[in-house]
């Protein structure tokens, strides 16, 4: 066991690494960033940029460094300045990067000029990183500083902001669908070919075969929108709270942010995951009961004369819920990571919004940080599913 | 007495004749069909010009004449084109994607997946490895990301001209178009094959335990006959059922990016972007996001049928729900991997 945890640790690390590196260098050649507006004001006359004010916003983005040395200052926050061993100061002046760039002006023979970066003027050493705000790296917890969405504030304040949003969602959405996924997934399967499992499949075939963002606006149509016209009760369509009061029929007054208001909020996005989960669930627990009632050890079980209950509970249901358990790998993931397709037609400000929103406006350095996290947690998951199935299935040894 | 040359029906046939049975299975065939070949005549039944836009006509509702006596079966788009003229053109796109990306990543899947199941040793080793490596990525974002890439880098990303050439005749998409669409399915694929390979790989790896198998290489046969005549042949049931499911899954998954904005980009039509646009118009027109939605309910409904009817046809000696907990779990997996929730 401890051999089989130090290993698959090892080789956790070792992926994390490489996923970091490639979605690193991914993200390296994505458009965008901080200096896309700024080439525009640098051509527009007026507000002209001298060299300077280029140096100093490309320091502040650490765009100057070179990729390498950008990257492990990400990763881990090294070099954040010479090294110093026992009094002695090393790697003082190994550049590290180019403050200014040799500028380079070509003449085509057809008469045209041009002026491309080349080779550097004034190099970065690692003795200038000392003066920095250096990040103490992700992989120790810091994320680094937002560029675009929240301008120069850590992305940690911007994922703590989310995150209660997320958790909330997919806790809530995950042990519900759990609670009634599983039960109804057993019934089915005891009760085969039954009125009720006709149902079931049908409806649960139809919620796992409908993309999520139908389900969801098909939602907004009939609870939000259609039930608002017709004067029912309805539901709000959109956002976590509300920013004013408003009148539901049959309820009253809504005061904004009040429970009432976020609970109301909470139904539409909640029912969907919900829906979704517990279709997948279900039909998931439903093949494993049918192939595990089928065998002959719950025939054995029943000719002893063991109630139907014990039968199915304890002798079908623990072999049935093992491949489960492989499925619930994600879910760790999934709580942080959210969903994003429902929560950006629900407009919920959770982190899988935050995730969409950060690729829309080009804000990478908070993509990588989210996809750190979740590749993490995903590897994270994994292992400890191995484990709890180690630990349920005595058949399976970990080596 | 039967006559000599009586010869049975093949395997086809019969796989044909039980999948007749189902149906539902056999309607959404036709329905899906239908369709596609459809959209193929796009410009012939498409009652106005694909990107025809009259700002007076906009909104119109569904089964109603617009401002200017132009009749709209499905009414128009807040830019006042014809939704039922941009709904074929984008079943055009939106399939043909689909179509695409699920066989190349399926063909992709089934040789690497062959090649690393039959040959085992450092190809397996080198391969299980780098499935495993892709799979630990979050797909969806990785899609998100490649996506948005992809849009905003579009001049300086080379895709021979050929390619997009043909792509934009099939779609009816000018070259540009055609480009964009090319560089979201390769993106599609890329992500796309690991999950067949590895299905392949499991797959082969029993068949190729198998004792005809076995007894065809004693009899001196080569792999490439091995291969050909035994190994395939035996995998096909299950691929092609996982084909139909990954069919649905890129339908969704596209449809899904490109509802986000890192799909297909408008003026191209796709299912998914119209629905985008229609659902920012949503509390004013509450029709609007229905039309674009119907054709993704039925299309992604009708493969899922198809793919049910194929495993009932495929595998009639295995009554048992086996299949359907193994087809569970692909079907998770391919979820998983477009993650569309």
């Amino acid at each position: 066991m401890a051999t089989f945890l130090i290993r698959r640790l090892i080789q956790m690390f070792l992926v994390l690494i490489a996923s970091a590196v490639v979605s690193y260098v991914l993200l390296y050649f994505a458009p965008g960033g901080p200096m896309t507006g700024l080439r525009q004001t640098q051509q527009s006359g007026r507000n002209k940029m001298s060299a300077d004010d280029i140096a100093r916003i490309k320091q502040r983005f650490e765009l100057d460094l070179y990729i390498p040395y950008r990257f492990t200052r990400w990763l881990v926050g090294f070099p954040a300045g010479p090294v110093t061993i026992a009094g002695q100061t090393f790697l003082a002046d190994v550049a590290a990067g180019c403050k200014t760039p040799g500028m380079v002006r070509l003449r085509y023979p057809d008469g045209r000029t041009e002026i491309i970066e080349e080779g550097c003027e004034v190099p970065i050493t690692f003795a200038d990183l000392v003066d920095r705000r250096t990040s103490r790296g992700i992989l120790f917890g810091d994320f680094g500083l937002s560029q675009v969405m929240l301008r120069d504030r850590p992305i940690s304040t911007l994922i703590a902001s989310r995150l209660p949003y997320t958790l909330q969602l997919m806790g809530a959405s995950i042990l519900i669908s759990i609670a009634i996924g599983v039960p109804l997934g057993i019934y089915s399967a005891v009760r085969q070919y039954s009125r009720f499992d006709y149902a079931m499949t049908t409806v649960s075939f139809v919620g796992s075969s409908l993309p999520t963002f139908v389900i969801g606006i098909i939602c907004i149509l009939v609870f939000a929108i259609g039930a608002k016209e017709a004067g029912f009760i309805y539901l709000p369509p959109g956002n976590a709270v509300s920013n004013k009061d408003y009148v539901i029929p049959y309820i009253g007054e809504v005061i904004a942010s009040s429970t009432l208001d976020r609970v109301l909020h909470f139904i539409m996005p909640l029912g969907v995951l919900v829906f979704v989960n517990i279709a997948g669930y279900s039909r998931f627990i439903r093949s494993g009961m049918l192939e595990v009632l089928r065998q002959d050890y719950v025939r054995t079980a029943r000719a002893k004369g063991l109630r139907e209950r014990t039968v199915v509970l304890k002798h079908a249901l623990r072999n049935a819920i093992l491949p489960f358990i492989t499925l619930l790998a994600g879910v760790m993931a999934e709580l942080f990571g959210g969903a994003a397709i429902t929560e950006a037609i629900f407009n919920w400000p959770g982190l899988g919004r935050l995730l969409v929103d950060s690729i829309e406006r080009n804000d990478y350095s908070v993509t990588m940080g989210l996809t750190m996290v979740s590749i993490f947690l995903l590897l994270l998951g994994y292992l400890i599913t191995d484990i709890l199935y180690s630990i349920l299935d005595p058949r399976i040894r970990l080596s | 007495m039967t006559t000599p040359n009586h010869r049975p029906a093949g395997q086809w046939t019969l796989i044909f004749r039980r999948f007749k049975t189902h149906r539902v299975a056999m309607w959404c065939l036709y329905l899906i069909t239908t369709i596609y070949v459809l959209s193929m005549f796009a410009s012939v039944i498409a009652p106005y010009k694909r990107d025809a836009i009259s700002l007076d006509n906009a909104y119109t509702t569904p089964f109603s004449t617009a401002p200017d006596g132009s009749y709209h079966v499905f009414g128009t788009d807040h830019l006042g084109r014809d939704f039922f003229t941009r709904l074929i053109y984008a079943a055009r796109v939106s399939l043909t994607t689909a179509i695409t990306v699920t066989t190349v990543s399926t063909l992709i899947g089934i040789v690497v997946g062959l090649t690393a199941g039959y040959f085992g040793g450092i190809v397996d080793t080198i391969t299980s490895r780098m499935i495993e490596f892709i799979s630990t990525f979050p797909t969806f974002t990785l899609l998100l990301i490649a996506g948005s890439i992809a849009i905003q880098n579009s001049d300086d990303i080379p895709i021979p001209a050929l390619l997009s050439q043909t792509i934009g005749v099939i779609m009816a998409v000018n070259e540009r178009e055609g480009k964009q669409v090319v560089m979201i399915m390769v993106i599609f694929i890329a992500l796309g094959w690991t999950g067949v390979a590895r299905f392949v790989r499991g797959m082969v790896l029993s068949i190729r335990e198998q004792l005809y198998v076995e007894s065809s290489r004693a009899l001196g046969a080569s792999h490439l006959h091995n291969i050909i005549t035994h190994v395939l042949p035996n995998a096909m049931p299950p691929i092609i059922v996982a084909y139909t499911l990954g069919l649905s899954g890129a339908l969704v998954a596209e449809s899904a990016l490109s509802f986000l904005g890192f799909g297909i980009q408008d003026p191209t039509p796709s299912w998914g972007n119209m629905l985008s646009f229609a659902n920012s118009y949503m509390f004013n027109y509450p029709w609007m996001p229905l039309v674009p939605t119907l054709p993704i309910l039925v299309c992604s409904l009708a493969i899922n049928y198809i793919g049910d009817g194929l495993r009932d046809a495929l595998d009639p000696r295995v009554q048992s729900e086996v299949t359907r907990a193994k087809r569970d779990a692909l079907l998770k997996a391919i979820r998983d991997r477009s993650a569309a929730s």
